[in-house]
């Protein structure tokens, strides 16, 4: 076939392809809600949530939803293949540094034999693979959207997904964790959304490539 | 202003998002010297038969994801991105490496105009696997250069039929593209 002729044919072709943004806002609100349902129906909320919500505490929530509003943003920025995303790169970087500092702080503050009594309970292992499975849905969303995006590194740009997943079920599984102390947080938190976004990206490899 | 006379890539390429295939036929053939220029600066040892292909699996590609370009953005470095990731791309599926300076791009110059005398084969034998009527409305469309609406016509489809079905051919078509070279 000449490439005249292939041109003929693509020019011919006016059906609109969504963009990655536009598949989001599709894909990303009914995964989120789903995610939300199972956890009210199948975890069920901790009992003292409306306090919970109002104090410091608050920040097992917050922070996830921050990180996963920035890797959205970042995700975006990376499905573009021209664009360099450096404003987004900077607040994702940004924001895990303080995350780091947040827990050096931590561990200053905590003494080993308190980390080993804060860990002991059944429902670290539970946060590790329920924040896993309140993300794959969201997961799933967010990678058929940037499926329609040009990333130039598909790998990373499936990392921005992964934690964009993560981040937003370790928010939404925080509605009913009871366990509130940093050291707690890092460890079970950190880690579950760690999988998440190192799931991500190894599927952003095969599935985003272009 | 000489919008009428000279219409900008990316003013064409906002024609071409409403639908205006006619500013969409010019903006790729506006285009494609300048992705030929790449391909052949970069693919020398390739044979011009083999260049042509990765100039046609460029086109596709940029058709493909021309919704990732923003209005307000300029087209150049977005087609600079587009073409050098798929020529990286291309190469390494015919067992080459080769690395592509983004700078560089920029001062490449477009292949010499002039009616285009390649054939490029790959695009044949893809078109050869999708089904036959997908086959037959891409060929009649681009080679015949009928209308969406003559293929139809000629084919018992209702216009917007022969679009939705041209449509998916060219997702097929790169589809089996990415498998033929994997």
């Amino acid at each position: 076939m000449k490439t005249e002729e292939l041109i003929a044919a693509l020019a011919a072709d006016t059906t609109p392809r969504p963009a990655p943004a536009r598949r989001m806002a599709r894909a990303l609100p009914p995964a989120l809600l789903v995610s939300g349902l199972a956890l009210v129906t199948l975890w069920h909320t901790r009992p003292d949530l409306a306090e919970v919500l109002t104090s410091p505490t608050a920040y097992k929530t917050l922070v996830p939803a921050l990180l996963a509003l920035a890797a959205l943003w970042l995700a975006k920025g990376l499905s573009r293949p021209e664009a360099r995303a450096t404003a987004q790169r900077a607040l994702m970087g940004g924001l895990l540094a303080g995350l780091a500092a947040l827990l050096v702080y931590a561990l200053a503050t905590t003494s080993l034999a308190e980390i080993a009594e804060i860990l002991d309970t059944r429902d670290f292992s539970n946060c590790l693979i329920s924040v896993p499975a309140l993300a794959a849905l969201p997961l799933a969303g967010t990678l058929w959207a940037l499926r329609a995006g040009a990333p130039r590194s598909p790998g990373w740009t499936g990392a921005a997904a992964g934690l964009v997943a993560g981040g937003s079920a370790a928010a939404i599984y925080s509605l009913h964790c009871p366990h509130d102390p940093l050291m707690y947080f890092f460890p079970a938190y950190g880690t579950a959304m760690a999988i998440v976004t190192v799931a991500g990206a190894l599927i952003g490899r095969r599935l985003l490539r272009w | 202003m000489n919008t009428s006379q000279d219409p900008s890539w990316e003013h064409l390429m906002r024609a071409a998002n409403r639908g205006d295939q006619r500013a969409y036929g010019r903006l790729l053939i506006a285009i494609t010297p300048v992705v030929r220029g790449i391909v052949r600066a970069r693919g020398g040892t390739l044979g011009t038969q083999s260049g042509e292909d990765i100039v046609q699996e460029v086109l596709l590609t940029i058709h493909l994801k021309r919704q990732t370009w923003h209005e307000d953005a300029p087209l150049r470095p977005w087609l600079y991105a587009v073409t050098r990731h798929k020529v990286i791309d291309a190469f390494r599926a015919r067992g080459k490496r080769i690395e592509i300076p983004v700078d560089e791009i920029a001062e490449v110059l477009p292949a010499p105009a002039g009616p285009d005398p390649f054939e490029a084969q790959d695009m044949e034998r893809v078109i050869d696997q999708l089904d036959p009527r997908a086959a037959q409305i891409v060929r009649a469309i681009g080679i015949d250069g009928d209308s969406a609406a003559e293929t139809g016509a000629r084919l018992g489809m209702t216009e917007g039929a022969v679009r939705v079905a041209l449509h998916r051919a060219l997702k097929s078509v790169a589809r089996l593209r990415e498998r033929m070279i994997e």
